[in-house]
């Protein structure tokens, strides 16, 4: 297995996208620290979950939005694993809202636990990495950071800081031998972004996608695992879709 | 030459990409090497790595001003006073109070900080 040995934290991974990119890293072999802010119930299943299937798993509280919680969770996951490797910058939330009926605190809440965590989880960790000369990062950003979406405005602009930071951070870290990179999911149903389907079956959407087909959870957490080892070990500063081809398209797409 | 020499001067010509020839004791780091914020970071964690001397890049400003504060160390126009130089004189031997005078600028200390410098220091910490 190409993570034998590795360790690993993902944020946010009681639930989602998460949840996928913890299963899979473990059953590539990594140890894993799932970590949640609030679902414990949820994490715990996961790391139940990842043990039944023969892997390591710690669940470790802790909200990422906050520094000195980042700091706390590096430390544990270090502690209760034995190491680190891999930072798997996943946790995330949404307030849409078109601009005009936004809330200050609808984007300042979406800034701080979307880019926030990211920062703060790279900051706490990024010691560690540069010491032992080892260590990868991967930030879960969106399609949303790249191109524009009504009512996602905050949260669009918080995965297009997650993108910048991701070219500035993987520039800094690079010949401390510490890879950095960003997956960029397009349309990928899970309860962040439930309204997404609630109308007619997001046939609305889908009619908007070369593939015709939402993303799977799976999707997202393959490629994770693959930046997450040795086979992407000349990849940095990059980003990486995984949406069906969505925003490979101009306008709508169609044919003259 | 301090113990630490050798360690130092592997993570220097390390970082920057020279030939340990390029690499000499009285070769400064920022203005004959051309090491920027970056490569120091990188030659303190090289360093850290080789002979388990943590220094953080804060603290070798600290040690250059040695606790004296801001506005005893520096004259009203930024210049190192006659107090800094005598302190700076313990870490960075080279650099003789009565040759600089009032004439030092405060910003441009570091960038006088020599290969030994910075061995000697690691060797006062290691100790």
């Amino acid at each position: 297995m190409t993570l034998e040995g590795r360790i690993a934290i993902v944020t946010g991974a009681s639930r989602g996208i998460g949840r996928g990119i913890a299963e899979a890293l473990a059953a590539a072999g990594a140890a894993v620290a799932v970590n949640y802010r609030s679902g414990e119930t949820q994490a715990l299943a996961v790391v139940e979950s990842i043990e039944g299937n023969g892997g390591r798993a710690v669940a470790v509280q802790g909200d990422v939005a906050e520094f000195a919680e980042a700091q706390k969770v590096i430390e544990q996951t270090i502690a209760e694993l034995g190491g680190l490797h891999v930072l798997v910058n996943n946790a995330g939330i949404a307030r849409d809202a078109l601009i005009y009926n936004m809330e200050p605190q609808d984007w300042l809440d979406v800034m701080r636990v979307n880019f926030g965590g990211v920062f703060n989880c790279t900051k706490a960790a990024m010691g560690h990495f540069m010491g032992q000369r080892d260590g990868n990062i991967i930030n879960i950003s969106s399609v949303m950071g790249q191109r524009g979406w009504m009512g996602e405005s905050n949260y669009s602009a918080s995965k297009g800081a997650i993108n910048a930071f991701t070219r500035c951070c993987a520039m800094e870290l690079a010949r401390f031998g510490v890879r950095v990179n960003a997956v960029l999911p397009g349309f990928v149903p899970t309860e962040l972004v439930e309204g997404l389907v609630a109308k007619d079956g997001g046939q609305g959407i889908l009619k908007q996608l070369p593939m015709r087909s939402f993303g799977d959870v799976g999707d997202v957490a393959n490629l994770v695992a693959f930046l997450a080892g040795p086979e992407s070990k000349y990849m940095t500063g990059s980003f990486f879709t995984v949406d069906g081809g969505a925003s490979a398209m101009l306008g709508t797409g169609a044919s003259l | 030459m301090s113990d630490h020499y050798d360690a130092v001067q592997q993570a220097v010509a390390g970082a920057l990409g020279l030939g340990e020839d390029e690499v000499t004791p009285d070769s400064t780091l920022m203005d004959d090497l051309g090491a920027e914020s970056i490569d120091l970071l990188d030659i303190l964690f090289r360093v850290e790595r080789s002979t388990g001397v943590k220094i953080s890049a804060s603290e070798l400003g600290d040690e250059m001003q040695g606790g004296i504060p801001d506005e005893e160390f520096g004259t009203a126009e930024g210049n190192v006073s006659r107090k800094g130089l005598e302190h700076l004189q313990t870490v960075m031997p080279q650099m003789n109070p009565d040759e600089w005078g009032d004439k030092l600028k405060a910003e441009e200390v570091i960038s006088h900080f020599t290969v030994t410098n910075l061995a000697d220091m690691v060797g006062r910490r290691a100790a």
